[in-house]
């Protein structure tokens, strides 16, 4: 085995040992995890660095490593091609780690003691994560693919249940455990048979075993779809979506909501997609009916929700209808129009999470009802909100709207017409229940007419969030222009 | 016995499993479906090796049995977890979360 150069690892090396900073800082401020349990007050936070320096630490870590990935060199790779750093690695890179620094820097004001005390194992668990994914984007090996995925997932099941004490937060975590566990079990046992089928573990020898089209080798790749489809949670995959998402911090839903969907989309790719050319079309069908079945009951299921953060978890299973719409056109601008609705879907739903954050902090509420008013109460909170929402509900000029367009665009062009005018539907649908949360804000009378306080962290993190849809909206061509050339690099 | 016999085996394993996940009410119980589907796979890629005489199956093995052990552990960590917070691990009786 021989080490071409350290210098594609460059990215994951920093996250790791970013990791165990995080980790020891977390030790070191809690004495009495090492001198025994007598040497200081349990349940405070000790002599050592204090919850909040972690989170500062963890943040401006995720920023340094998020300016380190432009200094990533595109091409490299290690351990014999195992470990590719090109330019769709890099692109997901930069996705993951900057919806982990916008959740970080949403989570650094969370006011429960148990962020404050345990904030090294919360940020440890994140960053453990992230590291998961960051491998993940670059693997092109079943067993490193493998391994990245179980990474990225682990510690997200512990960060689900990490207010222990709460009655949900076991059962959430628990929920979600269980799901990923059977999905990774899915995943594997078709990572077998490709294995099997081919022979070795690159991912090199997809392409040829496809075309072949052992009978073994579809079964493999139908349990990896149905596997992957458990992890971005597609229709008939998705119930542990939205437990999860009500029972777990808000901040850590924002970035669970994109960032693991993400790398389940990128994992997709590298098996589906790349390098694979015409013989992928027989997958064509397949994708198309999760997609159409992913919008529709994603999209039907979210109107009658009543708590903001299952609409929004639903709303997100609908999202992830629309992404697969793109994949399956299974060209290089379908897939270029998935990535640019990554970042639209990042931007938009990270945003509408962190309003969430902010109002259910005040009004200790996730319902709808919470919302009544708000525009009367604080019109810039609710302005920003609406925003969010018509970019997750697709109306021009925010990021949404180029999002969906682009994406239908490439499924015409291959010839999805039913998809399209389902997918076409389907958002009116998703806009009449966004618009139910806009007009509790703007038309309903509010029942406290104080203004909702706006910690200064989240509105940093939601100021970013709106740059990003608005930007996206108004000049959506270098993101489009960025996307073409990631995913040219694939056919 | 040939490649078929221990594929055959592999796949009921994983049927057991499967259908062990669908239908337990106990959260244990569904946790040891979940081994056995995990299980099933590490048959299927020790046959593969064994047959194709390439040893990276086995490797792969090492890494599923290693990250079988990681997940059981939290697994078992979050059912102990669940049971002092609300006294059961009965997968009924978790609907707190509904909708």
């Amino acid at each position: 085995m021989t080490f071409d150069s350290g210098m594609p690892l460059v990215v994951e090396l920093a996250l790791f040992a970013l990791a165990v900073v995080v980790l020891l800082m977390g030790i070191a401020g809690r004495p009495y995890l090492w001198q025994g349990p007598r040497s200081g007050p349990v349940g405070v936070a000790g002599g050592g660095p204090a919850g909040k320096a972690i989170g500062w630490v963890a943040l401006g870590g995720l920023v340094a490593i998020f300016g380190l990935t432009f200094l990533a060199t595109e091409g490299g790779s290690v351990l014999r091609g195992s470990f590719v750093q090109d330019s769709l690695a890099i692109f997901a890179k930069r996705l993951f780690i900057a919806s982990a620094a916008l959740s970080v820097l949403g989570s650094l004001t969370l006011p429960h003691a148990s962020f404050s005390r345990r904030a090294g194992e919360y940020h440890f668990a994140l960053i453990a994560s992230l590291l998961g994914m960051s491998v993940l984007a670059s693997a092109r090996e079943l067993v490193l693919l493998f391994v990245a995925f179980e990474l990225m997932s682990i510690p997200l099941f512990l960060l689900t249940g990490f207010l222990k004490r709460e009655a949900v937060a076991p059962e959430a975590a628990l929920k979600f455990f269980l799901v990923g566990t059977a999905s990774s079990a899915v995943i594997v046992y078709g990572m077998s048979f490709v294995y099997g089928v081919t022979g070795s573990t690159t991912l090199d020898a997809i392409p040829a075993a496809m075309i072949g089209g052992h009978p073994l080798m579809r079964l493999g790749m139908a349990l990896l779809l149905a596997g992957l489809g458990f992890k971005i949670a597609a229709f008939p995959f998705h119930m542990w979506a939205p437990d999860t998402y009500e029972a777990a911090s808000t901040p850590f839903v924002a970035w669970l909501s994109v960032a693991p969907k993400a790398a389940g989309f990128i994992a997709i790719i590298r098996l589906f997609v790349e390098g694979v050319g015409s013989a992928a079309l027989v997958w064509m069908p397949a994708i198309a009916v999760l997609a159409g079945m992913t919008i529709v009951m994603g999209n039907l299921m979210a109107i009658p929700q009543q708590n903001i953060k299952r609409l929004l978890a639903y709303s997100g299973i609908a999202h992830i209808g629309y992404m697969l719409v793109g994949l399956a056109a299974l060209s290089s601008s379908g897939v270029a129009m998935m990535l640019f609705y990554l970042v639209a879907y990042m931007f938009g739903n990270m945003g509408a999470f962190l309003v969430v954050e902010v109002v259910a902090r005040s009004e200790q509420s996730d319902g709808i009802d919470a919302y009544r008013g708000l525009a009367q109460r604080s019109p810039l909170l609710a302005l920003v909100m609406l925003i969010f929402l018509l970019s997750l509900g697709g109306i021009p000029f925010v990021a949404g709207f180029w999002a969906k367009l682009y994406v239908f665009w490439a499924a015409i062009e291959r010839g999805l017409y039913g998809l399209v005018f389902l997918g076409a539907v389907l958002t009116v649908v998703a806009l009449y229940y966004y618009l139910l949360v806009a007009r509790r804000m703007y038309i309903e009378a509010p029942v406290r007419r104080d203004p909702v306080p706006v910690p200064g962290l989240l509105r940093a993190a939601i100021i970013v969030c709106v740059l990003g849809v608005v930007g996206m909206g108004i000049y959506p061509g270098p993101w489009v222009a960025m996307a073409m050339r990631v995913a040219a690099t694939l056919f | 016995m040939g490649l078929q016999a221990y594929l055959t085996l592999a796949a009921v394993v994983f049927c057991i499993g499967f259908f062990g996940v669908i239908t337990r009410r106990n959260t244990i119980g569904i946790l040891l479906g979940i081994e056995l589907m995990l299980n099933s796979v590490n048959i299927n890629l020790v046959a593969f090796a064994r047959f194709s005489g390439d040893v990276t199956g086995m490797v792969f093995t090492v890494f599923t049995i290693c990250i079988t052990v990681a997940e059981a552990a939290l697994g078992l960590a979050i059912v102990i977890l669940l049971f002092r917070v609300r006294r059961t691990v009965t997968a009924d009786h978790l609907d707190l979360l509904k909708g």
